[in-house]
């Protein structure tokens, strides 16, 4: 059955990948001023624009230059950047891993704020710890990922003449190193939906610690930890799995800003320098690869369900 | 007369402060050869600077290290920042036979970088000639203008390159000697690559070699064996950093890691200056600063060719609107200095304020005297108009842009800011297609002429006031045409003082570097400009 659904949903997909294609490769193009305007800058010429517009195949109708990106791209081709002419996908192969390598540790502290603290929370609820938990996992929804970054740089330069590593170091030349440079980055970017997991965990927790069965279980005389974790929290993780998938989003939107802060050569900071030059296959072609990733991972976290919860059947 | 600090900057002045080093120091000590260099960069979008994108900075930096030009302008401490002495690159000698030709002798046993596909060869005559043609030629290009009036470029024998021009043009050693016009390149890296872009195309026979480049994350470049001065340069290796964030910069600033300031060229943004500077007394004692006038100047442009601009005593109450000492104050931490047409920065070309003559007082803050002109031009209760505006990013331009419409507001101008996004601001506004008035900074030219020509005269592209006047067109021209520095410096002068009366722009003031270096480096001079390398080729490190 799961096999049938994840294949009914693997076509949904198409679809919506066809909607997204057109959406990746016009927006960018409703931009004011393009590519060859930003290369020639302050000094361009109207006949410099339009010979440059035509070298660089600009100057079709957008139709065609869109159904000519669409079958590059079935064919595994997402063409060559405008500006460096180099193939987007040679340069997203380089800098993707790197973007998600962050978003995994991110997810991976988020997870480990939330979990412990939710339960502890939940379990704890209406104490001093409780209290605690809730008001840091505030903070940490309302510090925006960028101050906090600032901080953890600036500060500890100015007291104490150090900073974290800001030069990226890539895994085959210093493993532990390249590890270490994520550390910092991903824990700021894991704040923000380690809260908000935290939040949902605690909330979903408590309402199944109030169900019959779990009263019975108590009754039984169960100990607290195998009615909090087995009994409580399994039942309780789904919403928190579905937040997780919507999280991911957020989360490698949020690289964007704390690539460039702490150096990190990711595709995020790929994209953004292609939207500040109008470079518009490197658009695309990060933007289809963001929204299948998205996709892929949202039908993960519904194949997880069944997996999670026995009950469920697809 | 007793003057202020604040009033001898607000001159134009160049002023000297902290510790730098007295160049009769630096050249008594022996240099040392070797030691790392760490600088922050920006990340070059590509490495042809004369293919499409080329005109940008993030490439010309970069390439000051591995290429030549015929011409440089002459580095070190002994050289005052906002002037531009020539000296020769790869020209040994040159000469002017006529009005319109150039010849020059090129230096003997100059070696290309020893890496394939050149692999060492002699430089010779044709690969000048190879450059300036596909400099000229190039499609994308946008910085082709530079050397518009060539008209001919041939070699007379193996050493030996002629230049004729279409007319005469009294800038065209300044522009060969600019690092954002010809530097030098060989034939072979276009025929193997297709175009300069990949790095391994960054073939030059200048004093540094592209070692790595990272994407995003930085380059390096170790010393050229066979550089064509003996002993230089001095430094074995240079990293250079991408750091795009400025919290980040600062950071690695305090804690040591870059030995010029940060931001360009070589310098500290004063306002985070002015919050760090104690910090950095203690944390990095030895650091040598010195201030000068930066050559980024913006100005308020407008349609001059239609009401109500093109009446003059419009333009001269806008300009007497514009608090320029409230503008310093607010954007500059108090230190900036005014610009009459050219910018403060280039010394020797910007006319003092003391000889501006009768437009002098245009610059002067006088919301009444405005408040009259404008009655006079038919307008007592003011007009409305909009702003074209972009911000670059900057807190300061923003910051100078709410003082402008609050200036114009004062006289009655009721301005509204119209913020563009700045692929939409330079494709329109920067250009002159606006309805009533744009604001912003303008490319820090080296050469009072792309200042002047460009934006005065008729017809020319970046006229963005629509300006028409055949008294300036004339002198614009005549000064072109002027061989003897001496009258030609006395037509810019002139021109700015008829500007002064006109003003068919409105030049807000200009911010004072801080050019911040590393104690241990000796020999460095900062100065304007792109040329990093150039400027850093004769220092050395002491530790």
């Amino acid at each position: 059955m799961l096999r049938r659904y994840l294949a009914k949903r693997l076509l949904i997909a198409v679809p919506s990948l066809l909607i997204a294609s057109l959406i990746v490769f016009t927006l960018p193009r409703l931009l004011p001023g393009d590519a060859v305007q930003l290369m020639l800058a302050e000094k361009a010429y109207a006949k410099d624009v339009d010979e440059l517009r035509a070298k660089l195949g600009l100057d079709r109708p957008l139709a065609v230059q869109y159904v000519e990106w669409l079958g590059r791209v079935a064919q595994g081709d997402l063409g060559e950047s405008l500006w460096t002419r180099r193939p987007v996908l040679q340069e997203l192969g380089q800098r993707l891993p790197i973007t998600l390598e962050l978003a995994f540790f991110a997810l991976a502290f988020a997870l480990l704020i939330a979990l412990p603290v939710g339960v502890i929370s939940a379990a704890r609820a209406d104490t001093l710890q409780d209290y605690l938990a809730r008001s840091a996992a505030i903070v940490g929804l309302s510090v925006p990922g960028f101050w906090l970054a600032t901080l953890l740089i600036v500060l500890p330069a100015i007291w104490w003449g150090w900073r974290p590593l800001i030069e990226f170091t890539e895994f085959s030349k210093n493993p532990l190193a390249h590890v270490a440079q994520f550390l910092i980055p991903a824990l700021i970017l894991g704040v923000a939906a380690g809260a908000a997991l935290m939040r949902l965990t605690r909330s979903m927790l408590l309402e199944v610690l109030r169900q019959d069965y779990v009263r019975t279980a108590w009754a039984k005389g169960l100990a607290e930890r195998v009615i909090v974790l087995k009994h409580g929290l399994r039942n309780a993780i789904i919403p928190v799995v579905t937040l997780l998938g919507t999280q991911l989003p957020q989360i490698i939107g949020g690289t964007v800003i704390i690539e460039t802060v702490f150096g990190l050569p990711g595709m995020s900071r790929f994209l953004f320098d292609a939207i500040n030059q109008r470079d518009y296959p490197v658009i695309q072609g990060v933007n289809l690869v963001v929204v299948s990733t998205i996709v892929t991972l949202n039908l993960a976290v519904d194949a997880l369900y069944a997996v999670l919860d026995p009950r469920i059947r697809y | 007369m007793r003057l202020s600090r604040r009033e001898l900057l607000a001159l134009g002045g160049l002023t000297l402060v902290g510790t730098a080093v007295a160049p009769s120091l630096a050249r008594g000590q022996t240099p040392k050869r070797g030691g790392t260099l760490s600088l922050k960069t920006w990340d070059p979008p590509h490495f042809d600077l004369h293919g499409a994108g080329g005109i940008s900075y993030k490439i010309h930096i970069p390439l000051t290290f591995t290429h030549s030009r015929l011409l440089k302008h002459k580095a070190g401490p002994q050289v005052q920042p906002g002037t531009f002495p020539l000296e020769g690159d790869l020209a040994e000698s040159w000469t002017q036979p006529t009005e319109t030709t150039y010849i020059f002798k090129l230096r003997r046993g100059v070696r290309w970088h020893a890496k394939p596909p050149v692999n060492g060869r002699e430089l010779t005559a044709e690969d000048v000639v190879y450059t300036v043609e596909r400099f000229l030629t190039l499609k994308g290009n946008a910085n082709a203008y530079m050397l518009a009036s060539v008209a001919k470029v041939e070699p007379l024998d193996r050493h030996t390159v002629k230049f004729t021009l279409k007319e005469p043009f009294a800038w065209f050693l300044d522009i060969l000697a600019n690092p954002m016009a010809v530097a030098i390149i060989p034939k072979e890296c276009v025929e193997k690559f297709g175009d300069l872009k990949k790095p391994e195309s960054v073939v030059g026979t200048g004093p540094w070699m592209l070692e790595s480049y990272r994407p995003n994350v930085g380059m390096t470049f170790m010393r050229n064996p066979n550089y064509f001065i003996p002993g230089l340069p001095h430094v074995d290796r240079v990293e250079m950093f991408v750091d795009e964030d400025k919290a980040s910069r600062i950071a690695a600033f305090l804690t040591g890691k870059y030995d010029l300031g940060t931001e360009f060229p070589g310098t500290i943004d004063r306002t985070d200056w002015v919050q760090i500077k104690d910090t950095l007394q203690s944390k990095r004692p030895n650091l040598k600063t010195l201030e000068f006038t930066a050559n980024v100047m913006s100005h308020i442009s407008m349609r001059t060719d239609a009401k109500p601009f093109g009446d003059v005593r419009v333009r001269q109450a806008m300009s007497m609107a514009i608090d320029r000492r409230a503008l310093i104050d607010a954007v500059f931490e108090g230190v900036g200095a005014m610009n009459p047409p050219v910018p403060a920065a280039l010394r020797e070309w910007s006319i003092p304020f003391d000889q501006l003559g009768d437009g002098a007082k245009y610059y002067t803050y006088d919301p009444k005297e405005a408040r009259r002109l404008l009655a006079a031009a038919g307008y007592p209760n003011g007009f409305p108009g909009s702003i074209c505006f972009t911000t670059y990013g900057s807190t300061i331009l923003v910051d100078a842009a709410q003082v402008i419409v609050k200036s114009l507001k004062d006289i009655g101008i009721d301005a509204r800011l119209d913020t563009k996004e700045y692929g939409a601001y330079v494709s329109t506004c920067f250009y002159g297609k606006f309805d009533s008035m744009a604001f912003g900074p303008q490319t820090p030219y080296l050469e009072p002429d792309n200042f002047l020509y460009g934006q005065y005269y008729p017809g020319e592209l970046k006229n963005q006031s629509h300006s028409d006047d055949p008294v300036v067109a004339d002198m614009l021209v005549r000064q072109r045409r002027t061989f003897d520095v001496a009258k030609r410096r006395e037509i810019i002068f002139e021109i700015q003082r008829h500007l002064a009366k006109q003003q068919y722009y409105v030049q807000t003031p200009s911010g004072v570097y801080v050019a911040v270096w590393e104690g241990a480096l000796k020999n460095y001079g900062p100065n304007l400009g792109y040329d990093y390398g150039g400027r850093l080729m004769a220092a050395w490190l002491d530790r």
